[in-house]
């Protein structure tokens, strides 16, 4: 007889490893995608041309991917080991700048969606360019941005199963193992209701956050 | 309005088109449903990332030792042959759910004799220990404090976390797994680990095609046979598949197809000469 309190017990064991890389993403990622947003709108065109030029390869490249090349490229390309203490910076990294580049578009969009007029009322207010961004458009643009970014830090949740492409044993494929192990299909169910929570959690976290910026009604 | 009324015609003339095209296909299909019987279909579930049993070809076809003899038994039996790559995690559920009639791909029995119906052994494999080159790790003893890694859900998982290796697994520093061979002889070969447990026959593939980076111990890790495996109690379509193999082995086709994959030493593993009498 299958015990369901075990199979949940086992499946969360691996809810750690998942958290792990979830937080570590979204604390790099996000003021990361800033940076990169700077870059890809700075008006010195070779910063520029590099910033758009590494959105378009991150974004168009499978994370897979960048992970596996993340994780041997040390090795394979420079020659340098570092045994599996690299494994998990090497995912942290991989996921944090795949989804700077997603994040830093989807701030782009928020910035560029500002209306002029708010930068020439600011000049004639005397504000410096820096005092402009700070004070009256970043506000701005993070409320705008909230829906979106909630989007990709949903998905974030979802792809953290990729890590096991290097070997890194998390939540999804502690519960396939699992389900291999005793022939049955519980396993992913219970996985299944772990992402869905965490998910709802997260949305709700976001709902709040979106909540809060509603000053004006 | 104009343009609006060819293309509301248009659309109309061609729907029936279409419904002509489906009616004479449907009368076809009848036709010749009579007059030649169907021809059942023989669905074999492999893990397309276990060379030499079962890969993709260099012409992204699927190709393999496993998929040659099966092919042999469906031209003979008169089936028609399916391979199908499935989740090696997931081979109960494929099995148990009828998406496939057998697995037929490096398929170790030893361990699993009373969860499947199984044919007669004809591969005996090894579980060995592949070390790089120059590691100074020789013997089995060595590995203490080492890292050492598996497939997941392989058969060398299952021997290393069994009671008769739990000695030499605690003595490791850590026990890892890979998702497929490729990425654990990377890991290998990238010092990651220092030690993969991996199937005799992937071994010698690796270590044949990447001059001299690795080097098997000379202790196995464990020895275990190969078969056919089928849903548990499908004993009608296990004895037919049987008896047609074991005509195969007589009349030497088995060891013919077996020599195609001889790179991989298979020829040397196969044991079904000691059950067909």
């Amino acid at each position: 007889m299958i015990n369901i309190q075990d199979i949940i017990l086992k499946v969360f064991s691996g809810a750690g490893a998942t958290c792990i890389i979830f937080f570590s993403t979204i604390i790099f990622s996000l003021p990361l995608g800033l940076l990169i947003t700077f870059a890809r709108m700075s008006k010195f065109k070779p910063l520029s041309i590099f910033a758009g030029t590494l959105i378009s390869i991150l974004r168009g490249t499978p994370l897979m991917l960048q992970l596996i090349m993340w994780y041997f490229g040390p090795y394979y390309i420079f020659g340098v080991s570092f045994g599996l203490a690299w494994r998990v910076p090497a995912i942290i990294i991989g996921f944090s700048i795949n989804y700077a580049a997603y994040f830093a578009e989807i701030y782009r969009g928020g910035i560029q969606s500002i209306p002029n007029g708010q930068y020439e009322a600011a000049a004639v207010l005397g504000y410096s360019k820096s005092q402009t961004f700070w004070k009256i458009i970043f506000p701005q643009m993070v409320k705008r941005v909230i829906p979106p970014v909630t989007n990709e830090i949903i998905t974030l949740v979802k792809d953290t199963s990729l890590a096991f492409v290097v070997t890194y044993t998390e939540m999804f494929t502690v519960a396939k193992q699992i389900a291999a192990a005793k022939t049955t299909i519980v396993p992913l169910f219970v996985a299944g209701v772990f992402y869905y929570i965490f998910n709802y959690l997260v949305a709700f976290i976001m709902e709040k956050i979106e909540l809060s910026f509603n000053y004006y009604s | 309005m104009k343009i609006l009324k060819t293309l509301f015609s248009l659309l109309i003339i061609s729907a029936l088109l279409i419904a002509c095209g489906n009616k004479a296909e449907t009368v076809q299909n009848t036709e010749s449903a009579t007059a030649v019987p169907t021809v059942k279909k023989f669905v074999v579930g492999f893990d397309a990332e276990y060379p030499p049993y079962g890969f993709v070809a260099d012409d992204g076809s699927y190709k393999g030792f496993d998929l040659d003899l099966a092919a042999e038994f469906c031209k003979r039996a008169g089936y028609e042959f399916v391979a199908q790559p499935i989740d090696w995690d997931s081979k109960d559920l494929e099995l148990n759910s009828g998406n496939i009639d057998c697995i037929w791909n490096g398929f170790t029995v030893t361990g699993r004799e009373n969860d499947y119906t199984w044919t007669f052994p004809y591969v005996d494999n090894s579980i060995v220990l592949v070390v790089k080159s120059g590691s100074g790790i020789e013997k089995k003893s060595d590995l203490a404090g080492k890292v050492v890694m598996g497939q997941a859900g392989s058969s060398a998982m299952t021997a290393l976390e069994d009671e008769e290796n739990a000695e030499l697994t605690k003595s490791f520093k850590k026990l890892e797994q890979c998702p497929d061979y490729n990425s654990g002889f990377m890991n290998l070969e990238s010092g990651m680990i220092d030690c993969l447990a991996v199937d005799i026959g992937v071994a010698k593939f690796h270590l044949n095609s990447s001059n001299g980076k690795f080097v098997q111990l000379s202790e196995n890790l464990s020895s275990e046979q190969y078969a056919i495996g089928f849903k548990k109690g499908n004993t009608v379509l296990r004895d037919e598949v049987q008896k047609v193999v074991s005509e195969m082995w007589k009349d030497g086709t088995f060891l013919k197809i077996a020599n195609q994959y001889a790179d991989y030493s298979l020829p040397d593993m196969i044991c079904l000469g000691d059950y067909v009498k």
